[in-house]
Order: C-alpha cells, then structure tokens, then sequence
C-alpha cells in the first residue's frame, strides 16, 4: 500500500482538539507508518499539498477561514470535521447570540482592563471576523464528522486508523459518540 | 380483568387493556424513546419521540398517549421512525443554545443519550442561535432557557406532584418559552415552593442548583415517580 498523505489544520478552535490528537501517544507511530503528516500544527509544513485526508479542527469564523476551507477542499480527498467547534459550532458559536459589534466591543473597546483607552484593532493585516461562526458543514462538503469537545483520543486514533486501512469508521455502531 | 391480544414487533403479548403503547412496552423490555414522558405525571405527546406505526393508520402516533386495542399491530423501530426520531432530536440542538463543553449537565443529559441513540454525529439544519434569558435570580436555581427543550416535565411537575403552579409556558413556535409566575424572574416568585422537583423532573441543563459546576449535574426523576407512586400507597 502506497503512504498516504495526512493534514491536520486549526480554524476557529482552541486546539484541545489537537491536543487529544497528541493524547494518541505512541499511537502515532502506528499512524506514520501509513501516513506522512505533510501540514499540521505540530509539524513544519507550509502549503497545503494535495492530501488524502485532511482533519480539520474549529468553525469558521473569518474571511481567512472561509478562504482556507475552500482550499483544504480541493485539496482533500476526505475532509473529517473534528470536534464539536468543527461539527456544531460549540463555543466559538457562543458569539452568535449576540451582534458583532457587542461582542468585539465587549472585549476591545468595553472591558474593564481596558481603562478606557480600548479600540478595535483594524490593521490590514489582520483578518475580518464574519458576522456569523458557521460550522465547516456549512461552507464545504464534510466527509466525516467526529463530534466532541475535544473527541477522545480513543476515537480520533480509531477514525484515522479506519481511513488509512481503506475502511469506513461508523461512530454509532461502535458508541463513540459523545459531545462535550 | 380481560387480557387483550396485541402483536408488537412481530411479538405476541396478551396485555391490560386502557394501557398505553408505552406502557405495555416498558412493561416488555421494548426499548422506546422519549423526551416529554416522565412516569407519574400526565402525558401529553408532545416530543413526538416515541413514534409507533400501528397497522392501518396512515400517520404515526405517539406511543405515550395511545392505548392498546384489541388485535393492535403495532411496530416501534422501523426505518420510517427512525428517520423522523433523528430529525427531531436534530431539531432539539438546532433551535436553542447547546454548548455540551460548558453545560452543567455534560456527560449526564437525556438529551445527549438521546443524540447518541438515533445516530446524531452533526446537525443538518441551520442553528437557530436565539438570544436566551438565563435567569438567576433564584436564591438557589438557575433557568437557563439556552438549554430547555420544551417538554414541560417542569411545568407539570409543579402542577401536578408539587401543587405549586410557578411555571407555565407563554409564545409559540420557537418564540415559546417556560415562564414563572405571570413572566416575572423565578426568585420574585410567589408560587415557588423551592422544593427542587422542577429540576429534578428537567431532562437536560435547563434548571440546576448553583452550587454546583460544569459537568457534576446529577438529576434524579425517578425520584418524582417514586413520589408518586407512594402517595397513591399512602406510604
Ligand atoms: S442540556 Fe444536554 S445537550 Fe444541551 S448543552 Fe447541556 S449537556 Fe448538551
Ligand atoms: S426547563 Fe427542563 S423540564 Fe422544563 S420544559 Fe425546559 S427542558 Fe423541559
Ligand atoms: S414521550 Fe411521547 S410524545 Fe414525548
């Protein structure tokens, strides 16, 4: 069997998801063996390549993220949305309650430690936040959702290790379903 | 009294008639879901979880309000239920303010077991995100309205066990919201007895005692059946 090629790719999270990735231990021996990790967080990897499958930690939340799940589309062959922030927005979604200019303003402008002095930042170089958290699902076409704040180490391993021997993971049948 | 004959999923059961489908399934070990059901108050069917198809009746019925007839054939988990049990459990997440991660009642909700037995991994609809009260203004329980499903285990509870009548629902559509009193904040309450049985008799992370943090809610609506079912002994 020809190596596959992995990434693994932060959006709108807080990295827990990442972090349960790394709770696989050792385990991520066995996932090198068939995979090269090619673009992640914990590796050096700079374009995105072509990949076989691509996990994809957190929502969408700005013009940056909206543009980067467009490209890790074409160039995934599976997409698995990981987490509950991926899946269901979670508590990146919080915001959505609220307008945005209520919420920036809160933080940047309104907060306390502010003291007074607080505006929003408005560099160019700095992404525009939308309007709205939407999950991946929204944007893109998911392959694979694996729900969970942050999902199982258990669970993440599992997924990969269906995907890289050619299986399809089935999180009902095997009761790793879990939110929160 | 005369047993009737019914066949439930291709079984055949010799049952007490004036009982509910739900009944006489629980009472046979036949997994059924539901939601607004709880044992020793009214039912009301209004979840629309325990759907059944019964033989020569077009639509489903709820399995908490029908009562067994003679020769009833009725099945409980056929793809055509399934399919709606899962859309309305999706309905549930989408229309308020789920955020397992920080609930109360993570790891123990009616809700997430729910989600978890018809299959839920995502939500295909988009997500209401409504602005929700959370009323703290109880000396010793929170309402948070982000995570109420609209059962009225509560309401009937308070009604119905406690005799109390704070809580009671007001709008509709998803504009319906459980309110206390004539909506006015719960700790300005003239009904509320405090008893805790509302909470108890919640399903989910929508009333919960403040001393308690994310993830330690441990509820107990057996207790309310219990209750119940003593009075009547006059235990
Ligand atoms: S009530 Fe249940 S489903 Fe809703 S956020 Fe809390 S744990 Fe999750
Ligand atoms: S507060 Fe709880 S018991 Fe009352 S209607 Fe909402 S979910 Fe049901
Ligand atoms: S349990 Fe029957 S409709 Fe809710």
């Amino acid at each position: 069997m020809t190596k596959k090629k992995l990434a693994t790719i932060w959006l709108g999270g807080c990295s827990g998801c990442h972090m349960s990735l790394l709770d696989i231990d050792e385990r991520i021996l066995d996932v090198v063996k068939l995979a090269d990790i090619v673009k992640s967080p914990v590796v050096d990897g700079k374009e995105l390549p072509e990949v076989d499958i691509a996990l994809v930690e957190g929502s969408i939340t700005s013009d940056e993220h909206y543009k980067e799940i467009l490209h890790i589309r074409k160039q995934a062959k599976t997409l698995i949305a990981l987490g509950d922030c991926a899946v269901m927005t979670n508590v990146t979604g919080m915001r959505n309650y609220f307008p945005l200019k209520e919420v920036v303003d809160a933080a940047y402008v309104n907060a306390v430690s502010n003291d007074g002095q607080g505006e929003l930042p408005n560099h160019p170089c700095l992404l525009r936040l939308n309007d709205k958290v939407v999950p991946l699902q929204e944007v893109v076409k998911v392959d694979f959702v694996i729900p969970g704040c942050p999902p199982d180490a258990d669970t993440i391993f599992y997924v990969l290790a269906e995907f890289l021997n050619d299986r399809l993971p089935d999180l009902g049948k095997t009761k790793k379903l879990k939110y929160g | 009294m005369n047993k009737i004959p019914v066949l439930i999923d291709e079984k055949k059961l010799e049952v007490d008639p004036h009982r509910t489908i739900l009944e006489v399934c629980r009472e046979h070990d036949i997994e059924i879901l539901t939601m607004c059901h709880l044992k020793g108050i009214a039912d009301i069917g209004s979840c629309r979880l325990c759907l059944v198809e019964v033989e020569g009746i077009n639509k489903l019925m709820s399995a908490c309000t029908t009562k067994v007839t003679a020769n009833m054939v009725i099945s409980t988990a056929t793809e055509r239920i399934k399919k709606y049990q899962r859309i309305t459990t999706e309905l549930f997440f989408a229309e308020r303010n789920h955020v397992c991660a920080v609930c109360v009642s993570n790891g123990s909700c009616e809700l997430q077991e729910l989600g978890y037995k018809t299959g839920v991994d995502n939500i295909r609809y988009p997500h209401l995100f409504p602005q929700c009260n959370v009323d703290t203004s109880h000396p010793w329980y929170v309402m948070d309205h982000n995570r109420c499903i609209m059962c009225t285990r509560c309401v009937r509870v308070c009604n119905e066990v406690e005799g109390a009548h704070n809580w009671d629902i007001k709008n509709r559509g998803h504009q319906v919201r459980i309110i206390s009193d004539f909506d006015t904040p719960w700790g300005a309450s003239t009904t509320c007895t405090s008893c805790g049985k509302c909470l108890h008799a919640c399903p989910t992370g929508a009333i919960w005692p403040k001393a308690i943090v994310q993830g330690q809610l441990v509820k107990n609506p057996g207790m309310i059946t219990e209750l119940v079912e003593k009075r009547k002994m006059r235990l």
